[in-house]
């Protein structure tokens, strides 16, 4: 069997060769690029968050009436629903915010050190108003400094202490420990561990923190619960009963826990990858159609010459192999070009969104899915083919 | 007719003969279409024209009149509310208005569990720029603040049971207000009008009340809102009227070019005389976009809706090629046939028209199929990309360009097997 006759044959049908040919470069053009979404998107789900994800509960609130939305009764009703839930078993620490992590944006601002603001100015910073037990509720760890234990009242004007992540407090005041130091909203009194603040912020791990009352709640706040393990599903099932017992007069838009916050994150990245993998398959199907029905008109097609060929002595297998090596020359010729055509349809993916280049690895992955495919395609057509006698096949002659 | 009606016997009678490689045919051209179809609906939603006739004279003025300095910042996406009155003073527009969204609670009395709703703030202008169509009752007289509510017709069925509910009081957080206004069945897609934070996508408001009463009652803004100083944000009625509290959308209805161009240069004037009397330091920046671009602006367009678009063009492709391969052995199969006609003295022409028959009936089976496969698409669509979901939805010129597309894909898999079978040599293809 030699590759110039199977090219020979090949150019025997060159329309249809030729339309074989440039499916296979499609399919394998949105395999690769599918398979690089969806692993773009797994590593976005994967990534460190500085948090306990799944253990983590949180309730996103309002309260219905003008009044209980400004102190002095906002003050009582939080304190009442933080001892409410508190009271719950398996429940660690509770405490207010008037924003919870892992968001895409949300209230946020600008900070610089007080004494070289054109050269520190970080913008779009998450800036959270919270109870004090807030850093138990995520269970952030000290890394300097020390937390303030407890809200400044809400008729003082001198601004709460900060508390700044760690990535944020090396930007700030490099080489040096920023507690102590003063920026434009407040002195830092402590710097904790980082965690997944605004995917729309200067930087994710960017967050700046002061226990403090929360001025307004026209946007609703948040509850962040840390529960036992084994015990977050049944305090979730039990946190709008038991805050409404509160107070009725509240809307509770939704208890999370933040695993099911983070997924939310990226549920447009998670959409696409999944369209694109639905898509990558039925692509292959698709392919496989095609393969078959090639092979097995083809095969057809031949019956007369696969019959001499036997009636000269050729086994079944070589017959067999023959027909399948046509069908993996093209898928090689066809995933080459599909390389090519991978590579054009990740720069223009890349330009409506955000997507890696091409690594060399996986289109080799997706060339081999591809011919593994190819030949489950052909497998049957070539084998009615070679179980034809040669005196069947050869009766016409 | 009844040679038509011949010619597609001779191809139910062929498909007949060989059912598979035709349902494979038919499977994979409806399944590119199905495909490209569901991601289509959404892309031309998105991007249809709310008010075709109207669009292209609505605009949405920005300058960069903030007390801080910023070098090459685009103006703020939010006014504040004194740049709103400042860039209201001019007469050029034939129509203006200011307007931003808040949340609140309605409710018949004080006893009633709440009803969440979206309330659009905004001045009496608005209903006209927007042709929204009013079903009872008036619209404010003018921009005064006053308690007075106009509600969409779904509330006021929701709250009251009826929709003529003009002159009813209704609680909405803890004041009582009158409705003077009840609105026509009325949904601007995508709502252009704010388009700031992908607005667009969202239904229509519930609830509508004066600008000024906004502010009077501290009604912050559920969209977006900036301070550039040290404004109060919980005192919008006094601070939040003066300082650099940005909130609010400002739209002008500019009918002729020469009222853009007298609206663009008494912007630059407004601007130059607030810079020369120390109001803003950064160097003038103004901006009047159109409303059809308003969400390219903002940077506000559906990248994946535009990503899969791309694909789901490319799988078209692939199953074009794909059908067109299985069109082609299945004509070279029949070769034997159509040579057979053409020596029994049938004309080319005639075997053309036998194509024509064939493409009909794969274009009908085509349609059903991808209709039902669109379908599949859209609610899956709907299920991945919730934020979408008020696009998924067909009308007649969508469906009219279904069937085009339909036809012309069946067209192009026939056209060239059947050219091959009809144009070959007839000795060499008898002899086959």
């Amino acid at each position: 069997m030699s590759l110039h006759l199977l090219i020979k044959s090949l150019l025997r049908r060159k329309v249809v060769t030729v339309l074989l040919l440039v499916q296979l470069a499609m399919t394998l053009a949105l395999l690769v690029n599918s398979l690089l979404l969806a692993m773009q998107t797994r590593d976005k789900l994967n990534e460190p968050t500085g948090l306990n994800l799944p253990q983590t509960l949180q309730v996103q609130l309002k309260p219905t009436t003008p009044d209980l939305r400004v102190y002095p009764l906002l003050g009582d009703l939080l304190e009442r629903q933080m001892a409410a839930v508190r009271a719950l078993p398996g429940v660690k620490a509770v405490a207010y915010a008037n924003q919870g992590p892992v968001r895409q944006g949300g209230n946020n601002g600008n900070l610089f050190d007080a004494d070289a603001q054109e050269r520190t100015n970080i913008p779009d910073i998450p800036q959270y108003m919270v109870s004090p037990d807030f850093f138990a509720a995520l269970d952030l760890n000290l890394v300097e400094g020390q937390l303030p234990v407890t809200p400044i009242a809400i008729d003082i004007k001198t601004p709460s202490p900060l508390v700044l992540t760690r990535s944020l407090a090396e930007k700030l005041f490099p080489g040096r420990s920023a507690v102590g130091l003063k920026t434009n909203r407040a002195p830092v009194a402590a710097v904790v561990e980082d965690f997944f603040g605004q995917s729309e912020a200067t930087k994710v791990t960017y967050n700046m923190i002061q226990v403090a009352p929360l001025y307004g709640v026209d946007w609703g706040y948040a509850l962040l619960i840390n529960t036992s393990a084994g015990n977050t599903e049944q305090i979730r099932q039990q946190l709008p009963e038991v805050l409404r017992k509160v107070d009725a007069n509240i809307e509770v838009f939704y208890v999370r826990t933040l695993e099911e916050q983070h997924q939310q994150l990226y549920r447009n990245e998670f959409g696409l990858a999944t369209l694109l993998g639905i898509l990558s398959g039925l692509m292959l199907l698709v392919a496989m159609v095609s393969s078959y029905s090639n092979a097995h008109f083809h095969a057809l097609k031949q019956q007369q010459e696969i019959g001499i060929k036997r009636a000269l002595g050729a086994s079944k297998q070589l017959i067999l192999l023959e027909l399948l090596s046509e069908n993996w020359l093209t898928t090689f010729v066809g995933a080459s070009l599909g390389v090519l055509c991978a590579l054009a349809l990740n720069k223009m993916l890349a330009t409506v969104i955000s997507l890696e280049a091409l690594n060399w690895w996986l289109p080799l992955l997706c060339s081999a899915v591809l011919l593994v495919c190819v030949t489950i395609a052909t497998w049957y057509p070539a084998r009615i083919a070679t179980s034809v006698s040669p005196a069947t096949a050869t009766k016409t002659l | 007719m009844e040679q038509f009606l011949y010619y597609l016997k001779v191809s139910w009678v062929s498909i007949k003969r060989a059912p598979l490689p035709y349902a494979l045919t038919i499977f994979i051209l409806s399944l590119g279409l199905g495909v490209f179809f569901a991601n289509a609906t959404f892309y031309y939603q998105l991007n249809s024209d709310p008010l075709p006739h109207k669009s292209a004279k609505l605009f949405f003025p920005m300058t960069l009149m903030v007390p801080n300095e910023c070098s090459d910042c685009p103006p703020p996406r939010v006014l504040s509310y004194s740049n709103v009155q400042k860039l209201s003073q001019s007469d050029i527009p034939s129509a203006k208005a200011g307007m931003y969204s808040a949340d609140g609670y309605l409710r018949l009395d004080t006893k009633q569990a709440p009803t969440p709703v979206s309330i659009r703030i905004t001045q009496p202008d608005f209903f006209k720029m927007f042709e929204v169509p009013l079903l009872h009752g008036s619209i404010w007289a003018d921009d005064k603040a006053r308690l007075e509510l106009i509600l969409s017709k779904q509330t006021a069925v929701k709250m009251f049971g009826r929709s003529d509910v003009v002159g009813e009081k209704i609680l909405l957080d803890d004041r009582f207000y009158t409705v003077i206004g009840v609105l026509d069945d009325w949904q601007m897609l995508p709502r252009l009008y704010d388009a700031n934070n992908r607005g667009h996508l969202e239904d229509a408001d519930q609830v509508y009340m004066p600008l000024e009463t906004g502010y009077d009652f501290n009604y912050m803004s559920n969209r977006q809102s900036h301070t550039y100083d040290y404004t109060d944000y919980r005192q919008l009625a006094t601070q939040g009227r003066t300082g650099a509290l940005n909130q609010l959308q400002f739209w002008v209805q500019l009918d002729t070019d020469a009222q853009q161009q007298a609206y663009r240069q008494f912007m630059s004037n407004l601007v130059a005389d607030e810079k020369k009397a120390g109001r803003h330091p950064s160097t003038p920046n103004n901006q009047l976009i159109p409303m059809r671009t308003i969400v390219t602006y903002f940077g506000g367009e559906s990248a994946d809706i535009k990503a899969f678009a791309l694909v789901t063009l490319l799988f078209l492709g692939v199953c074009l090629f794909n059908a067109s391969h299985l069109s082609l052995n299945r004509y070279i199969s029949n070769q034997y046939e159509f040579s057979l006609r053409r020596a029994l003295g049938a004309s080319r022409g005639q075997l053309q028209q036998q194509m024509l028959a064939d493409v009909l009936l794969m274009a009908t089976f085509c349609c059903i199929g991808g209709l039902l496969i669109a379908w599949g698409g859209v609610t899956l669509l709907n299920f991945l990309w919730p934020a979408n979901s008020l696009f998924g939805r067909w009308d007649l010129t969508l469906l009219l360009l279904l069937l085009a597309i339909t036809f012309t894909m069946s067209y192009l898999v026939t056209l060239y097997p059947s050219l091959r079978a009809s144009f070959g040599g007839l000795n060499q293809q008898l002899k086959e």
